[in-house]
């Protein structure tokens, strides 16, 4: 329970100072909005009479409480300079695309790690083992924005399988949108946890108790399945919690280079004409997201494994 | 306690990483892309019906026509929104909504409504509508394209009838009017508020508003009332946002968008090269230009200018970063501007051994250091930036080149915080005044185009070119005021960037007008079924 507690308090700090950080952070990169929103050959009048109608001539602390109030009142962030929506709105129509994308992503990555992995660790220091490692060198060193074009200029262009961006509409047409984005991301991400599961592959499957189970004359597919996969995958499931930063930065720029308009995309533009609301929004939402889950991670290896249960967690990446 | 302190790091390192990707993204910024345009489509008769999918970078966010003028925006008001006279893609003035007849003494224009004109709502357009948009544009105070015309009165002479009287003759008055924030709207927003009324607009325009995500895309079903006999051919219009101008072009090779709005001259061959595409390249109403802050000592001295124009290969500079798209600058005016110089061979030379006379006799006779801004994620305007770099060094003048995201870049030039930049100067309509005036008069709000320009007979001949009829005195006068700039060189031209555009072949009659926007009442799909 004080694990739990402890927990939540670290929670609270981290996404207070995210919000203080951005706030602040956002204005204290130049760039007006109202001259963004008005263009360049708006008067000074027009964008000084924008910006009064904006707020954004009050002084600083006076627009961070109005910032705070708003968000315990409304648990917004507050109204869009641009639309002059509100970004929980904005931001809650575009999560079910971010989302989808992050779920695709998971899903192939897991379903390319686990069989790479288990491959390179059955077959130790042999060819296959080689192989993966090198694939496993390339897609780290793959820049996400790079694997993404190519795989438009094939799938997409060439081939014409799957459509090149954005997000199609009728049956099945959302899922088959997602399916490059998703492999985009799955190339970066995949190579971590190949290298963090095959590690404990070895580990385990060279582990006394598993000699013990293979002498007893268990089959050698139950051992796998049963014993060194579960042993093996608790490690690799709190790596996944602190890979969610890397996926949701990933599929934020992944987004913008299949355009699909989900948070990421919205975020750039937010960002780029100085929007203040929706970026704080979404920089709130994905800090959030990434603490949460970072902490269920840590709470679920907790649970799981006796050894940091009962003492300190062992450094497991 | 000991597990704690990883965990915190853990927890600063993720509020670090959140605020370093907020940052990062502001460094790197929009790839600042004003939206041009592009040509003419296939032969062949008309076809109704279909959707047109077209794919721009920016979303529309405002319908106000009073308030907007961002391409983004604009190009969406003006297929809702119609003025009383239009221009065409030669940028002639033509009457749209009304006929027009002008006195003798050029003070009072009577606008005459064409029969049966309706709204998209079914309602007839009548004269008090058109005051009641010509008066409420009026009294915005701050529209970024009013009506300077000095303009007395706005008169319902009958049902169809308006009359507008001027205090003094304004010869460019057509052309501002011809202005989509001079578009005809219902009297009194048909009786909803302002704000109600921009959210769910009513116009004469070929299209009407359908769905709207103002941070995403917008569609338009075609207006059954429109006044064009059988137009638009289009059922109905959907603007995609696409932040990306590869993913643009990538979606639209894979046929998932019918047109798109801007192709970077970059990739404008392998577009031509691609036979089910069809790129669009007409002329535009900018010129690409390096602006001087002549505040700054080194630029307040002409000579340097001067030295500056003659040591650029305007030439070589074009051809390297337009690929042979764009024509070569020689005066200020683009060629479908009217009065344009382009023609008249009136720029300074490019001369190098001169500029290296003409810096000797400046007050920095040994050269200087400046930073020459540009925005970031233009790629063009980092290759212009680079070749001025080169050919600077030439004559003994050092160029640092200084990129920044385009908000910042924005604020650094309204607070004249540069020494030089590479921006784009643009006309809203077809005559020369508008793009004069917010590049030479040091008293508009632009202060010559921030470059704090003044030379007393430019501004002299400005006033007179508002008020001398059209002919071959007004001809004269915008020709002196070129080669006044041409010799002063507060700015250079560099070239005029053509209007590129992207079709399907399945897309015809795409009519770019030379503001950029394209006039998709004319468009038709050749694969609709009819």
């Amino acid at each position: 329970m004080n694990r739990l507690l402890r927990a939540i308090s670290r929670l609270l700090v981290v996404v207070a100072g995210v919000v203080v950080a951005v706030f602040f952070l956002l204005r204290i990169v130049p760039g007006d909005p109202a001259r963004m929103i008005l263009g360049e050959r708006a008067t000074p009048e027009a964008v000084e009479q924008l910006r009064d109608q904006l707020g954004l001539n009050e002084s600083l602390s006076q627009q961070f409480a109005a910032f705070v109030a708003r968000l315990f009142t409304h648990g917004d962030t507050g109204i869009s300079l641009v639309t002059g929506e509100s970004s929980r709105g904005l931001i809650l129509e575009r999560a079910p695309i971010s989302l989808g994308l992050v779920g695709v992503s998971l899903l192939f990555a897991l379903s390319i790690a686990i069989p790479l992995a288990l491959l390179a660790a059955r077959r130790h220091n042999r060819l296959p083992d080689h192989i993966i490692r090198v694939l496993t060198n390339i897609g780290v060193g793959m820049p996400i924005v790079w694997s993404g074009v190519l795989l438009i200029a094939l799938f997409a262009v060439q081939l014409g399988w799957l459509p090149a961006g954005g997000i199609g509409k009728g049956p099945g047409e959302p899922f088959r949108s997602l399916v490059l984005p998703g492999i985009a991301v799955a190339i970066g991400l995949a190579p971590v946890l190949i290298r963090s599961l095959r590690a404990q592959l070895i580990e385990v499957q060279t582990a006394e108790w598993v000699t013990t189970l293979r002498a007893a004359g268990v089959a050698e597919w139950r051992i796998t399945w049963r014993h060194v996969l579960r042993g093996a995958a608790l490690p690799t499931l709190t790596l996944l919690g602190v890979s969610t930063a890397y996926l949701v930065g990933g599929t934020f720029v992944v987004e913008r280079v299949f355009a699909l308009n989900g948070m990421g995309t919205l975020l750039f533009d937010s960002i780029s004409t100085r929007d203040f609301p929706v970026v704080q929004g979404i920089t709130l939402l994905s800090a959030l997201a990434v603490v949460l889950i970072t902490a269920v991670a840590d709470l679920l290896g907790a649970t799981l494994d006796p050894r940091i249960r009962r003492s300190q967690p062992r450094a497991v990446s | 306690m000991t597990n704690e302190r990883p965990r915190l790091r853990r927890a600063l390192a993720a509020i670090a990483a959140t605020a370093a990707i907020a940052v990062t993204l502001a460094a790197c910024g929009s790839s600042g892309s004003d939206p041009t345009n592009g040509s003419g489509g296939a032969a062949g008769e008309p076809v109704a019906g279909g959707t047109l999918v077209f794919g721009r970078t920016a979303a529309v966010n405002d319908l106000n026509l009073h308030t907007q003028i961002a391409a983004n925006n604009a190009f969406a008001i003006d297929k809702i929104f119609e003025p009383l006279v239009s221009f065409d893609e030669s940028g002639e003035i033509i009457p749209w909504l009304a006929d027009y007849a002008e006195s003798d003494d050029e003070l009072t224009y009577t606008f005459t409504l064409r029969n049966g004109l309706m709204f998209s709502d079914g309602n007839p357009v009548t004269a008090d509508d058109v005051v009641f948009s010509l008066e409420t544009h009026q009294a915005v105070a701050d529209s970024p394209l009013p009506l300077t015309a000095p303009i007395e009165s706005i008169e319902a002479a009958s049902e169809t009838e308006v009359v507008i009287t001027l205090d003094e003759p304004y010869t460019p008055f057509l052309s501002e009017l011809s202005n989509f924030s001079n578009g005809v709207l219902p009297a009194d927003f048909g009786g909803k508020s302002e704000a109600e009324f921009f959210e769910n607009p009513i116009g004469t325009g070929p299209f009407v508003l359908n769905e709207w995500d103002k941070a995403g895309d917008i569609s338009f079903t075609k207006n059954e009332n429109y006044w064009q006999e059988g137009k638009p051919y289009l059922d109905a219009l959907e603007y995609r946002y696409i932040a990306d101008d590869t993913q643009l072009r990538q979606q639209l090779a894979a046929g998932q968008l019918d047109a798109i709005d801007i192709v970077p001259a970059a990739n404008a061959a392998e577009i031509e090269a691609d036979s089910s595409l069809r790129l669009s390249q007409t002329e535009g109403w900018s010129a690409e230009q390096v602006f001087f802050n002549t505040e700054r000592a080194e630029f307040a001295d002409v000579k340097v200018r001067r030295a500056i124009a003659m040591a650029l290969d305007r030439e070589g500079i074009t051809q390297a970063t337009t690929f042979g798209t764009a024509e070569t600058a020689s005066a200020l005016l683009p060629p479908s501007i009217q009065y344009s110089a382009a023609d008249d061979d009136i720029a300074l030379p490019y001369d190098v051994a001169a500029a290296q006379a003409e810096l000797a006799g400046s007050d920095f006779p040994d050269g200087f250091e400046f930073s020459l801004m540009v925005p970031s994620g233009n790629t063009q305007r980092a290759q212009i930036a680079q070749a001025i770099q080169e050919q600077l060094s030439e004559i003994g003048i050092t160029v640092n080149i200084e990129q920044l995201e385009i908000a910042t870049f924005r604020e650094r030039f309204f607070a004249y915080d540069f020494d030089a930049m590479i921006n784009n100067g643009q006309s809203d309509a077809p005559d020369p005044n508008g793009f004069i005036t917010f590049q030479a008069d040091p008293e508009g709000f632009s202060q010559s185009y921030w470059t704090h320009y003044t030379n007393d007979t430019v501004t002299a001949l400005m006033e007179a070119g508002r008020v001398t009829p059209n002919g071959d005195e007004r001809a004269e006068i915008y020709l002196d005021i070129q080669k006044q700039l041409a010799q002063d060189a507060p700015y250079i031209p560099l070239f005029y960037p053509a209007n590129l555009k992207a079709t399907t072949s399945n897309v015809a009659g795409f009519t770019v007008l030379p503001n950029g926007s394209v006039r998709f009442a004319d468009t038709w799909r050749v694969d609709a079924s009819a």
